[in-house]
């Protein structure tokens, strides 16, 4: 961390060799998913077309929680070493999180009209991703309150640590209440599906996972850019006060 | 069958995808101008 | 001079951090501190609670199996819930346009009467439901929603070819 003193040339955008790779590992990996997901691999004898919604939906909840997890480490290390840098990565997952997560109950409600009949209905899993994404909501909004810096870093991770309690809730939600959503079709010892279908879920989880990623990373920027920005205009409001001072000495 | 659905699903995430990625990378652009060279850490690598 | 606030800085390097309240100073503060994050913070605490009531008193019992709903019929009374079941009939249409069919759940069956919007075209004998509504005196249930519940097994339209092409390719 501390090896990133940044030479005169710094880049005027939030862009660096490891996101340059990351997102070129994106396209390619976009590019053989939504080709395979949507025009090779074939329609689901039951559901039809409307399968090809699982290969993004599923995908959009695991990049999610892995938004949510980056949130959960940032804060536990604001918390023990209260570190700026954490903090920024703390907000920036919970705001990537939150727009994917954003879309699950979107991409959801467009899955479920065709095939449960409906476009929402207070299921288990539905209401807890509900309250996934309001709490997440309200995580933002803390990181937004007007308060000493330190001390809204610290609120935020502690509520960025508990809110995490809402993960393992949702994703285990159809296994502990009864639920309209199927319970887990892929699992170790069985999975219920077939070769083609497999592979267009998992090349979109990977393809998401590594979008996911990359925009974390160039969010993290944009959130230190700010943190530096603010720093600069306090210390600049210093400087001009002892500028002040030492004027009227002179005088 | 139910095609109108998928391509709502994968259209409005596409749109909402790219608008926040747009709108994250000219912010990092529009900040960084603003930022002093010397402060800019952790743009790199 | 008695206070005495910053006991680390040197004395001839101490700086006024005090805030500016003299009058003279006439320019505005730069940051006022403001409320509307606060406000906004109350709201999503509303949502989070109203959701929260949704959770309980809805979500975690979502649905009653066949079998547990025959069993709590007396309890029930004319209580609107949701019961699950797989289709085991096929389906009449009533002269007044409503959906006769049963289904069953551990060996139970009920009766259902469907009067509402028309069931996903997923709806066959063999899948599993979730219907909305409420038994009635003469026994049977009357629906007012129907969800179909997919199962969680997934198969590929055409997979044997599939499979007989990529056996065809490797051959």
């Amino acid at each position: 961390m501390t090896s990133i003193a940044v030479p005169p040339s710094a880049p005027e955008h939030t862009g660096s060799r490891l996101t340059r790779v990351l997102g070129a590992a994106t396209a390619v990996s976009w590019v053989v998913w939504l080709t395979y997901g949507l025009v090779l691999s074939p329609a689901d004898v039951v559901q039809s077309e409307s399968v090809r919604l699982f290969y993004l939906h599923v995908p959009l909840a695991l990049s999610a929680y892995l938004g949510f997890t980056v949130t959960l480490v940032g804060s536990i290390l604001v918390l023990r070493k209260n570190s700026a840098f954490w903090d920024q990565m703390a907000g920036a997952g919970a705001e990537v999180g939150l727009v994917l997560a954003g879309l699950v109950l979107v991409t959801g409600a467009l899955w479920g009209r065709p095939t449960w009949g409906t476009y929402w209905v207070w299921d288990p899993r539905i209401t807890a991703t509900t309250l996934l994404f309001l709490v997440y909501l309200g995580y933002l909004v803390v990181r937004r309150l007007d308060l000493d810096a330190e001390v809204r870093a610290r609120r935020a991770a502690v509520f960025g640590i508990v809110a995490f309690i809402n993960v393992p809730i949702t994703r285990y939600s159809v296994q502990i209440w009864n639920s309209l959503h199927q319970e887990a079709t892929l699992s170790l010892t069985d999975t219920e599906m077939d070769g083609s279908q497999l592979t267009s879920f998992a090349l979109g989880a990977i393809a998401m996972a590594l979008f996911t990623t990359w925009l974390i990373i160039h969010r993290f920027r944009v959130g230190w850019l700010e943190y530096e920005l603010d720093r600069s205009g306090l210390e600049s409001a210093i400087l001009e006060r002892r500028g002040e001072r030492t004027a009227t000495e002179v005088v | 069958m139910f095609v109108e659905y998928v391509v709502a699903g994968y259209g409005i995430s596409a749109i909402v995808l790219a608008a926040y990625v747009g709108w994250t990378l000219r912010r990092g652009r529009a900040l960084s101008r603003q930022v002093p060279a010397d402060r800019r850490r952790f743009l790199r690598d | 001079m008695t206070d005495h606030h910053d006991e680390g800085a040197t004395s001839g390097d101490e700086l006024d951090l005090r805030p500016r309240t003299d009058a003279t100073d006439t320019t505005p503060p730069t940051r006022r501190r403001s409320w509307g994050a606060y406000a906004l913070l109350g709201l999503v605490g509303v949502a989070i609670v109203a959701v929260l009531g949704i959770a309980l008193t809805q979500a975690t019992v979502f649905f009653y199996n066949v079998d547990e709903a025959l069993e709590r019929q007396a309890e029930l009374g004319d209580d609107t819930f949701r019961m699950q079941g797989s289709v085991v009939t096929e389906t009449e249409v009533r002269d007044d346009g409503a959906l006769l069919f049963t289904i069953g759940f551990d060996g139970e069956q009920a009766d259902i009467v469907h009067v509402g919007d028309e069931p996903s075209d997923l709806f066959e004998v063999g899948i599993p439901v979730v219907v909305q509504g409420r038994w009635e005196t003469d026994g049977h249930f009357l629906s007012e929603q129907i969800l179909v519940k997919h199962s969680e097994t997934y198969e590929a339209e055409n997979q044997d070819r599939l499979d007989d092409a990529y056996d065809g390719a490797d051959g």
